[in-house]
């Protein structure tokens, strides 16, 4: 066939997929309006920043001392003053209800202790049920004693310990704000969305109702109509990264530091492997239930090794070279490092290889089994 | 009523049917708890453990270097570089090497002898918000216990002071991750089978020949929810099974109540996958429906990954409508609190409502009719 010949038939292979998707509304909906509704949910739905935290205080002492502390407690961001109990085994019921997250017991002989020089006693009870908060309160509340001269090893008469304070610069992200740090991977699973995952049932649903076969008796070759289906959803996924980083820097101050043909770069060859996945899966599967939980069987693992909720240094060592293998992370990777911290190509050669080089594999890996379920 | 149950049930035989012939989609189904869970307990950790910090002494005394050695003596942090200057930190961010960098200046040493205080500073890279806010507190804190000097025996930073942990004393993230991969699992299995199910027949053209039976719209519905709900329970108990075993997770509460609860959940986001797949018959469209209406509500709303009482007013609001977020606090609190109907019957109550009120819906939605 010649080039002009194969282009005019890829051509109407797009043009007859585009119709097709364009006609019901419904599915534009899905393509187009869903993932920029998940993504202004997402947004301010991922609050991660730990504070507010609800604690319950229970002051035996009711002296100016303690009172004066538990004042100090409050002042702060991380703790919220959710109410006072008189009972210590009051804290425990509302640690156990929900209602407060830390309790802090002051016991009746505080400002007696402290006034005599002695070693003076606060209790801080944290609910562990949540890690990550749990782990915020007990080192703030840590800090919060220590620096108020309560607890650590018994001080020796004689002057004052010696005190470190480190002061923490943030840099980048200097208000944490998480949706800065979530949107590249909101960006990641929308796209994983877009394309994957519809390709691979849409396909599956072909084969299905049959159509596919009768397309195939056409002079097309497999190839062409693959590349033809394949390509509107490029498109789609490229309008929704668009999308998506207007409004990201509309609504949630995303900013865009590198250079922006990195993002174009980057998100090309990303939504070429995960369109690679999904024709993978539709290869394996004959109806549009295996393809839709194959899809899930590849989007969820993904999801949660990108390094996207946590950080990959925090994985066991056998599990982190396994995450190179997942184009997904290093999308992540790029976008994070690109969009925060300005990075550029030669910052970012190392996930743009990394994702052509899967990207190729995938895609080939798929072609050749699609020919092979054909013949 | 017996002529009710028995098309139910006939219903209910031919969706099993179903699902034994397509065995595939039956061992995913079953498997991908087990990856999810094994994936959220060892992968997912939010435990903080080795974060790579690079230093920058400018002091180059045994004080700086006792604070350095105190840093890293805990296992939290981990020494990736040292820096001649806190303008290396940058590009050590930048390339990802360190994710904090300690900045000690000189005159450290003397600051501490002759005032008995001093500043060191930590530039944290804030790009990871989370991390950043951990590694923050939980470096100032390691400072504050550490003792300096040749008056103050060295002390091991096991006399901190009296902070507890209950329920999760070591702060396993595990713990958290069993609960919220049961909700998560439920929930996407569930409404994503369940949205299949109608939009399938109505796909083939079965529907058709349904509807020449005597069959009516809520012993369709029912019948179709029944064998999905049986599905989700070996799912659950799977799961709680293999948390148990392999993470420690503790069942310290009622089991009546956790698995009662589990059930109207499930109902809850097979009534959602069911509607979906009524109003949209057509089985992409309604798995797409279905992903927006009840899997990222229940990742995003529940309260599992994200604090609900960080979220603005509305998306609070909007959390009020999403069965997992009281499932979730069920799970918590038998789980890990020990607690029973008691506490949880507002959470138990709610999720019945929601199971009730959105099988309804799927019912009513459901038009007998060809178009």
């Amino acid at each position: 066939m010649t080039l002009r010949g194969w282009l005019l038939s890829l051509i109407n292979v797009m043009r007859k997929e585009l119709i097709q998707t364009l006609r019901d509304r419904r599915m534009v909906a899905s393509l187009i309006i869903a993932p920029v509704l998940q993504l202004v949910v997402f947004g301010y739905a991922v609050n991660l920043d730990v504070d507010h935290i609800p604690t319950v205080v229970c002051d035996q002492d009711q002296t100016q001392a303690s009172r004066n502390l538990v004042q100090a407690l409050f002042a702060g961001d991380t703790f919220r003053d959710s109410g006072r109990v008189l009972d210590p085994q009051a804290t425990e019921a509302a640690l156990e209800s929900g209602d407060a997250a830390v309790a802090v017991i002051v016991p009746p002989d505080f400002a007696r202790r402290r006034a005599r020089g002695d070693h003076a006693e606060v209790q801080v009870l944290v609910d562990g049920t949540d890690s990550v908060r749990a782990q915020v309160a007990a080192a703030a509340a840590t800090q919060f004693l220590l620096l108020h001269g309560i607890g650590g090893n018994r001080v020796p008469r004689g002057p004052p310990p010696a005190h470190v304070r480190i002061q923490p610069r943030i840099l980048y992200n200097q208000r944490l704000e998480s949706p800065v740090f979530m949107l590249p991977g909101i960006l990641a699973t929308l796209l994983m969305n877009v394309t994957a995952f519809i390709t691979a049932m849409g396909l599956a649903r072909e084969r299905e109702t049959g159509t596919l076969e009768q397309l195939l008796v056409t002079p097309i070759r497999p190839a062409t109509l693959l590349a033809g289906k394949c390509l509107p959803y490029i498109l789609f996924g490229l309008v929704d990264v668009l999308a998506v980083l207007i409004l990201g820097s509309l609504l949630f101050h995303v900013p865009l530091r590198g250079p922006l043909a990195v993002v174009a770069l980057g998100s090309f060859l990303y939504v070429f492997s995960t369109l690679g996945i999904g024709i993978f899966i539709a290869t394996m599967s004959s109806t549009q239930q295996q393809a839709m939980l194959g899809a899930f069987a590849v989007i969820l693992p993904a999801m949660l090794l990108s390094g996207f909720f946590t950080p990959i240094s925090s994985m066991p060592s056998w599990l982190r070279p396994v995450t190179l293998l997942l184009p997904m992370r290093h999308f992540i990777q790029l976008m994070r490092d690109c969009l925060l911290k300005g990075s550029g190509f030669s910052d970012l050669a190392g996930p743009l290889v990394w994702m052509a080089a899967l990207g190729i594999a995938i895609l080939l890996a798929s072609v050749a089994r699609f020919h092979k379920r054909l013949s | 009523m017996k002529r009710f149950l028995r098309r139910t049930r006939a219903v209910a035989h031919k969706e099993v049917l179903h699902i034994i012939r397509d065995s595939r989609a039956l061992y995913l189904a079953l498997g991908l708890p087990v990856v999810m869970l094994i994936l959220f307990g060892y992968g997912m950790s939010t435990d903080m453990a080795h974060v790579p910090i690079a230093v920058a002494d400018q002091d180059a005394s045994s004080a700086s270097r006792r604070l350095v050695q105190s840093l890293t003596a805990g296992g939290d942090f981990r020494i990736a570089d040292h820096l001649a200057s806190p303008a290396a930190a940058r590009g050590e961010f930048r390339r990802g090497r360190a994710k904090v960098v300690l900045v000690i200046p000189a005159g450290f040493e003397r600051d501490l002898v002759r005032r008995h205080r001093a500043d060191a500073q930590l530039l944290v890279d804030g790009s990871d918000s989370t991390s950043a806010t951990i590694a923050a507190a939980e470096a100032a804190a390691i400072a504050q216990a550490t003792r300096f000097g040749r008056n103050h025996p060295q002390v091991s930073s096991g006399g901190g002071p009296p902070v507890r942990i209950r329920f999760n004393p070591a702060l396993r993230s595990s713990y958290g991750m069993v609960s919220g991969v049961i909700v998560m699992i439920l929930a996407m299995v569930a409404s994503l089978l369940a949205a299949l199910t109608v939009a399938r027949e109505w796909e083939r053209g079965n529907m058709e020949q349904l509807f020449a039976t005597p069959v009516g719209r809520a012993e369709i519905i029912i019948g179709k929810l029944l064998p999905y709900a049986g599905i989700g329970m070996v799912q659950t108990l799977m799961v709680l099974t293999l948390g148990s075993w392999i993470f420690d997770v503790p069942i310290r509460g009622s089991l009546v109540v956790l698995f009662g609860s589990a059930l109207l959940f499930i109902v809850s986001v097979l009534g959602v996958g069911l509607l979906a797949s009524v109003t949209t018959k057509n089985q992409l469209l309604a798995v797409q429906f279905a992903l927006v209406a009840s899997y990222m509500p229940v990742a995003l709303l529940s309260g599992f990954l994200f604090p609900i009482e960080n979220m603005p007013w509305w998306l609070r609001g909007l959390s009020m409508a999403v069965p997992g977020r009281y499932f979730l606090v069920v799970i918590r609190g038998t789980l890990l609190k020990g607690e029973g109907f008691g506490a949880l019957s507002h959470q138990v109550l709610a999720l019945a409502l929601f199971a009730v009120v959105v099988v309804v819906l799927a019912v009513r939605r459901f038009v007998r009719r060809l178009s």
